[in-house]
């Protein structure tokens, strides 16, 4: 908008019809001002390295395609992007499942006044907040397949063999989604949490009444009225999910071979070890495309029906 | 069977089940805690012994009399606490517009605002020291408190909009034809009604927050300014003996102040939007 | 519930405030980001690791704070300002380098042996040839003065200790130390026949995996890179060298010499903690564990390991990897550059080695210090020998990146030797033109 525009917009808005909303910017306008300050800049710049040849030793000397070329030509991504939809589809499904049953479980004890909940959220949610630099510690030794590794001496006392928590590929997958949901439960607890206190108890009331068993109240009553937060949380923790590589860096380190190495491994690797700075900023974007991409499908699959909303 | 008896049953499940995952997510933390109260010769030992024979507690008097540990919880208390209320004071309105308007281009921005937490963090570090250099703001904790800001005005926008949704809109309209301005059938009518949601996005904000690193790595330096997820490598150091019990001690104490302020602010911040409420 | 969140914050804070002072005189020269006196009108910025000044380990930090209180008496006018490098090797020195190109980076700064090359490249290091003479550079192991020095014969930064890799072994179950490949197969067969899991080793994705091995590529005389930096392991000679190394250990895990867990292992830590439970009679480690497991193990359990050198495909055929640290200057300012130089002659090097029994980087500091006297420093000083730095070149992160997958890949079958070569090397020509 220039400054000439503007005294024109201002005369305008008296003239409005009175039941006209005002606009929506005003609205906005902290938030948007907010991200702008602190977080635009940086975000174009990724864009412009994308473009260019940028390593951490020297700046961009030359922009085009070449290099985003060459990132999605390089002949490990079909293998990590395989990794990633593993990864994130166990962890997503993991942390929303296990996310709803510990609210559940909590709301359900708290209205009947049992004894434990705030426990159980406590625990839930110290994983959470457990220092990254923890989980390499904690989690080393419980997978540990050394003859006195954790895991694998407590399955020994139920006569279970044990078990190749790392060193086989395909197991290493399984470990670093548990160690993940483990972490990342808390978040969805949060939010179901909130949203379940949120519903009306005259809904439940009435289900009882017309005979509605637990699972069918679930089904029919839950379920629907969390709708929205189950969008939000969904699209939150598979945007963290995939953004994730602390846990299983400490973890296996994307090994072995690259049975764990997650798009955002991928990416620390390109900039860290290989010093690719643009390779790097191109893999971010393709993390952004998968993650909007996603994002999309979700709000399809679970937002507003648009004949209810209006 | 007579109802009282299902829920009579029904406790029994719920106890049941509480208690699985209690043991689930425990497990691990109670191995960091083995780890944390193990003196440097045990410490090698790994996952071979879960109770040490020579259990201590110095470890933890080593952290807790360690001049600057409090200096490093206060900063990180300061930096989350200073991002997770700027991120929802900003973010309230636009969540609320986002629910309650529909404009051209509301999903469009939605999912815009949505792709800053989709930027990976490890790339974005070299460009934002750049930008915080170019503007003078490196090694202050106002930089890093706009970005923590920043990074959570999406999560914040994204969860109040979900539990403005909620909100019934005859409650509201109500509100308007007793003559509320917009703004004030959003402070006395909706807020109120979405404060748990609003503390779940506090508390969220604050625990990200919390367990931050990039950011603060590479925008503070100065060890005065460190907040504990950057500090706690200072307890990581040495070649020769073990500081792995330090580190897990550390971690331990570090857990606290995070519990304690999750469970005051869910408590605070509820009453307090609820006790609004009841008085609005 | 708001009363017990501010009892706890008043509780740390008051414990903080406290704060037992250790020396009171060290106290006041030496705070977590200062020694010497606030005021003192020059200053010289150093980042360095926690290890040594600002350890959590009460001796070791007691001892340096004497050295650095006598250095910054000597000299009134100065003050040292300290930041603490975490230990996220990839990310601290990315962001050092950021620093330097913008700067803003500290006067002086500790950088990881492995990573030295890529500052070198970038062109931010001070030479500090004023403040050594050509007589101590020249007394440098060689592995250590080519990383050090560049092609005008500029001394870059100081390497101030070394480390290197060892075969461990309990003497109850492998009296003799293995010298070859085929002994040292044969005699982790006869561990696993006695209950134990065969030898230990670094094969897990991290840097160790990549460093313990080349020692077997070494020992054949294969070459990572060319003269010119390019990357040629895939190549001619250098190829069936690295293939007949990886087969190595292939066989090691096939015919149960060594467990299949070798690829989960990214840790030295490992294997100690299987050495204290009594599971393992042999492993490849680090120098610096033998005084880890002489704290660790029952006195009469450590009498019974001892250390010799990597085997080799044969007796005379040996290598074996060396790291540590450095410590640079990037400074414009002569005086800082001097300051610095003058901290690493009279606290690091030498001093500080004795302190912490790490590795002296030159012959004539083992004469000199006591703290080396030791059998295990014989056998360390005399594997130096064929000690072997990683090149210098700012691809060898990627060219390790590549080698720990396929290392992972060979050994968890999921591929063959060959292909996984072709793959890695793909990978490393690829990367290499992009740098």
């Amino acid at each position: 908008m220039t400054m000439s525009d503007t005294p024109v917009a201002a005369q305008k808005a008296p003239r409005r019809p009175k039941r006209a909303r005002p606009a929506a910017w005003p609205w906005l306008a902290p938030a948007l001002l907010m991200l702008g300050a602190f977080y635009l800049v940086p975000i174009l710049d990724v864009l412009r390295l994308a473009f260019g040849d940028a390593t951490l030793l020297r700046s961009v000397e030359s922009y085009g395609l070449e290099g985003i070329q060459q990132t999605l030509s390089s002949p490990a991504l079909p293998g990590v992007l395989w990794v990633t939809v593993v990864f994130t589809a166990a962890s997503v499904i993991g942390i929303l499942a296990t996310g709803m049953l510990v609210a559940l479980t909590v709301v359900r004890g708290e209205m009947r006044g049992l004894w434990g909940m705030s426990a159980l959220r406590t625990v839930v949610l110290t994983a959470w907040v457990v220092p990254g630099i923890a989980n390499g510690l904690i989690w080393q030794m419980l997978f540990s397949e050394a003859p006195f590794g954790a895991l694998n001496s407590t399955l020994a006392v139920f006569g279970i063999a044990p078990v190749r928590w790392l060193s086989d590929p395909s197991n290493a997958m399984v470990s670093a989604a548990i160690a993940n949901v483990w972490q990342g439960t808390a978040f969805a607890m949060i939010v179901f949490y909130a949203a379940r206190k949120g519903l009306s108890q005259d809904l439940y009331a009435a289900a009882a009444i017309d005979g509605a068993g637990p699972f069918a109240r679930f089904l029919f009553i839950t379920l629907p009225q969390m709708r929205a937060a189950i969008l939000v949380a969904t699209v939150l923790v598979t945007i963290q999910t995939l953004n994730t590589f602390d846990v299983i860096l400490a973890l296996t380190g994307g090994g072995p071979g690259r049975a764990t190495e997650v798009l955002s491994l991928f990416t620390f690797n390109t900039v860290f070890y290989n010093f690719d700075l643009s390779g790097g900023s191109a893999l971010a974007l393709i993390l952004v495309l998968i993650a909007l991409l996603l994002t999309v499908v979700y709000i399809r699959l679970l937002g507003d029906r648009p004949d209810q909303d209006k | 069977m007579t109802g009282r008896g299902t829920e009579r049953l029904a406790d029994l499940a719920t106890y049941v089940i509480a208690l699985v995952l209690i043991a689930l997510f425990a497990a691990p933390l109670l191995w960091l805690v083995s780890l944390a109260i193990r003196t440097p010769a045990e410490v090698f030992l790994g996952a071979a012994r879960f109770i040490p024979d020579q259990p201590t507690l110095a470890n933890f008097e080593q952290i807790l009399t360690d001049r600057t540990f409090g200096l490093y919880l206060w900063n990180g208390i300061k930096l989350c606490a200073l991002g997770a209320m700027g991120a929802l004071v900003v973010s309230v309105p636009a969540a609320y517009v986002f629910s309650r308007r529909s404009f051209r281009g509301a999903s469009a921005l939605m999912l815009g605002i949505l792709t800053v937490q989709m930027v990976s963090p490890l790339v974005l570090l070299i460009p934002l020291y750049r930008y915080m250099e170019r503007l003078g703001l490196l090694e202050t904790h106002a930089a890093a408190a706009g970005v923590y800001m920043a990074l959570g005005v999406p999560l914040s926008v994204w969860m109040l909009k979900a539990s403005f949704d909620a909100i019934p809109k005859s409650l509201e309209q109500a509100a308007a034809v007793d003559g509320c301005s917009p703004a004030g059938t959003l402070f006395f009518v909706t807020l109120p009604l979405a404060a748990p949601g609003m503390a779940s996005a506090f508390i969220l904000n604050m625990l990200m927050g919390w367990s931050q690193f990039l950011v603060p790595f590479i925008l503070l330096s100065r060890d005065q300014l460190q907040p504990i997820s950057v500090a706690i490598f200072n307890f990581a150091g040495s070649t020769s003996a073990s500081t792995t019990q330090l580190l897990a001690a550390a971690c331990v104490i570090t857990v606290l102040p995070a519990i304690a302020a999750f469970l005051a602010l869910q408590r605070l911040i509820v009453s307090a939007i609820m006790a609004g409420a009841v008085k609005g | 519930m708001t009363h017990r969140f501010l009892r706890i914050l008043g509780a740390v804070g008051a414990a903080c405030a406290v704060g037992i002072p250790s020396s009171l005189a060290a106290q006041d020269l030496i705070t977590r980001d200062r020694v010497g006196l606030p005021d003192a009108p020059n200053t010289m910025t150093f980042r360095l690791t926690a290890y040594d000044l600002y350890s959590s380990d009460d001796a070791t930090r007691t001892a340096f704070e004497e050295l650095f209180a006598e250095f910054i008496e000597a000299r009134p006018d100065w003050k040292i300002e300290t930041q603490i490098a975490t230990d996220n090797i990839g990310q601290e020195q990315a962001r050092l380098l950021e620093q330097a190109r913008a700067g803003r980076g500290p006067d002086c700064a500790m950088i990881d042996s492995s990573q030295l090359a890529l500052f070198k490249s970038a062109d931010v290091l001070t030479p500090m040839n004023a403040h050594w003479s050509e007589a101590e550079i020249d007394d440098l192991f060689p592995f250590v003065r080519e990383a050090v020095t560049n092609e005008d014969g500029d001394l870059l930064a100081w390497w101030w200790f070394t480390d290197l890799r060892v075969l461990y072994r309990d003497t109850r179950l492998v009296p003799d130390a293995p010298q070859t490949w085929e002994e040292l197969q044969a005699a982790s067969l006869a561990t696993v026949d006695a209950g134990k899991e065969g030898v230990l080793f670094n094969g897990g994705r991290w840097e160790g995996t990549t460093f313990d091995w080349l020692a077997h590529f070494w020992a054949q005389g294969g070459q990572l890179v060319d003269d010119e930096g390019r990357p040629v392991f895939a190549e001619g000679e250098n190829r069936e060298k690295f293939l007949t190394a990886i087969n190595f250990y292939k066989d090691l895990v096939d015919s149960g010499a060594a467990p299949p867990r070798v690829t989960s292992i990214v840790n030295y830590d490992d294997f100690n903690a299987a050495a204290a439970a009594g599971t393992t009679g042999l492993f490849i480690g680090g120098n610096w564990q033998y005084g880890q497991l002489r704290g660790t193990l029952p006195v009469e359990d450590f009498a019974a390991w001892e250390v010799s050198a990597i085997p080799g495909p044969s007796v005379d055929a040996r290598a074996t990897g060396t790291g540590g640290w450095t410590i640079a200057a990037m400074s414009d300012d002569e005086d800082a550059v001097r300051i610095c130089a003058e901290m690493i002659r009279e606290i690091y090097s030498g001093q500080s080695n004795a302190i912490q029994g790490l590795l002296p980087t030159s012959a004539a500091q083992y004469e000199r210090f006591d703290a080396f006297d030791g059998p295990e420093y014989d056998v360390f000083a005399q594997a130096l020998v064929d000690g072997q730095a990683r090149p210098g070149v700012p691809i060898y992160p990627e060219i390790s990146n590549n080698i720990q997958i396929l290392i992972g890949d060979v050994l968890s079958g999921a591929a063959t030797p060959e292909e996984a070569l072709d793959a890695a090397n793909a990978a490393v020509q690829a990367a290499y033109e992009r740098l």
